[in-house]
């Protein structure tokens, strides 16, 4: 199969799509690396074509996750304000940034997803009372609740610490849309560390984030002419599929011998983009 | 204390149409995009549409289209939700996020050079 050809795009996407999907990864951060270093496709129609793909992954999965009843709505409106101003800002700076920037970005958000990779999230879930009341998630109703999946019983929580958790929400938007990734980079230190959810609920809820802030950035790269269908349309399709066969394959696989996987393409993959920056290609697509 | 929330009925009802909506719209959006490019197989070299008068390019890009739309049509039923409950300042905040998509949109048009 020819690189870049329809067949090879849709296949990358499906098989970083299926990947992703099993540890709970958007597969942007795969996708943009894999069509810039083995496709020949350039930094911003790849972007482009991913941004498209990432909408369609996160629109794709959210309905387990929403008849599960883990998705915070109101949560997700408040911080969508923050994701797609930055998503916007981002749109501001790729037209700005010198293409080796880019690279360099892209390179440091794949070291920092190699090492989150490694370390397992924990649960920093705040007691009910810990807080004084009256803070502005208060106001807004944000707290919630979620089902315990043995018992069914209905767990309460609290979010916290709601300007901290916009101000990265904002950082998240801004790279999605500079590198054409989910950017759960940012998006999970916001949700656990900041905000303080339950694991499952913070994923749902970013994971549904996600479209809309994608959206705010792809509306500008559709309408500026950046989003070649000849790319987009097997790229996306392909994502869809991958995320279907990912979600079910997430229950099969040891996730210890996958996580290692992961870290070492990571690695491998920021290296070749760091290398980008300076303009040396390892692999000269033919 | 269990901070207040909404019914548990209209926010399991808003769940499931949410569910319904990009479940149904993911596939259409796939299917159409699958059509253009099962389109632009049978067209052959581009440009050789002959007489077709849609074009294997237009179904893709609608197909790209609708992907882009999903998330809006999910903020335009929120929209529609919080509106009926009468939850002002959530009607505010989701039409904020879709002016601020409605600035995308025109910040690729009006794009500089």
């Amino acid at each position: 199969m020819e690189a870049g050809s329809e067949g090879w795009l849709f296949a990358v996407a499906l098989g970083t799509s299926a990947l992703g999907g099993m540890l709970g990864m958007a597969s942007g951060i795969f996708i943009v690396p894999v069509l810039v270093l083995f496709g020949g496709i350039d930094l911003y129609h790849a972007i482009a074509a991913s941004i498209v793909s990432v909408i369609a992954c996160s629109c794709g999965s959210a309905a387990p996750f929403l008849r599960s009843r883990l998705t915070n709505l109101r949560l997700a409106v408040v911080l969508e304000v923050a994701t797609t101003l930055g998503a916007l800002t981002g749109v501001f700076l790729v037209g700005i940034l010198p293409i080796s920037y880019l690279y360099l970005l892209f390179t440091a958000v794949l070291l920092v997803s190699a090492q989150q990779m490694l370390t397992r999230r924990r649960e920093q879930v705040a007691a009910l009372a810990d807080r004084p009341q009256g803070s502005w998630a208060d106001r807004l109703r944000l707290h919630s609740t979620h089902p315990d999946p043995p018992t069914g019983r209905e767990v309460a929580y609290r979010v916290q610490r709601l300007p901290l958790g916009l101000l990265l929400m904002y950082g998240a938007g801004v790279i999605s849309a500079l590198l054409g990734i989910g950017s759960g980079v940012l998006k999970i230190p916001a949700m656990d560390t900041a905000l303080r959810l339950p694991i499952k609920v913070s994923s749902a809820t970013s994971n549904f984030m996600i479209g809309v802030t994608a959206a705010a950035s792809g509306a500008a790269y559709f309408m500026r002419g950046d989003i070649l269908p000849a790319i987009a349309a097997p790229v996306a399709v392909g994502s869809v599929v991958g995320s279907i066969l990912g979600a079910r394959i997430l229950l099969r696989v040891s996730n210890e011998h996958l996580r290692l996987f992961f870290v070492v393409i990571l690695v491998a993959l920021a290296v070749a983009m760091g290398l980008m920056a300076f303009d040396i290609q390892l692999y000269r697509s033919p | 204390m269990t901070p207040p929330d909404l019914p548990t009925v209209q926010r399991a009802r808003l769940e499931r149409l949410l569910a319904a909506q990009l479940q149904w719209g993911t596939w259409l959006a796939s299917v159409v995009t699958v059509l253009g490019m099962l389109l632009a197989r049978w067209e052959g070299a581009p440009g050789a549409a002959g007489g077709l008068s849609l074009r294997s390019v237009d179904v893709m890009t609608a197909g790209i289209a609708l992907f882009l739309l999903l998330p809006v049509f999910r903020l335009i039923s929120m929209l529609v939700v919080f509106l009926r409950q009468r939850d002002r300042p959530f009607v505010a905040l989701t039409a904020l996020v879709l002016t601020i998509i409605g600035l995308g949109v025109a910040l690729g048009l009006h794009w500089p050079g």
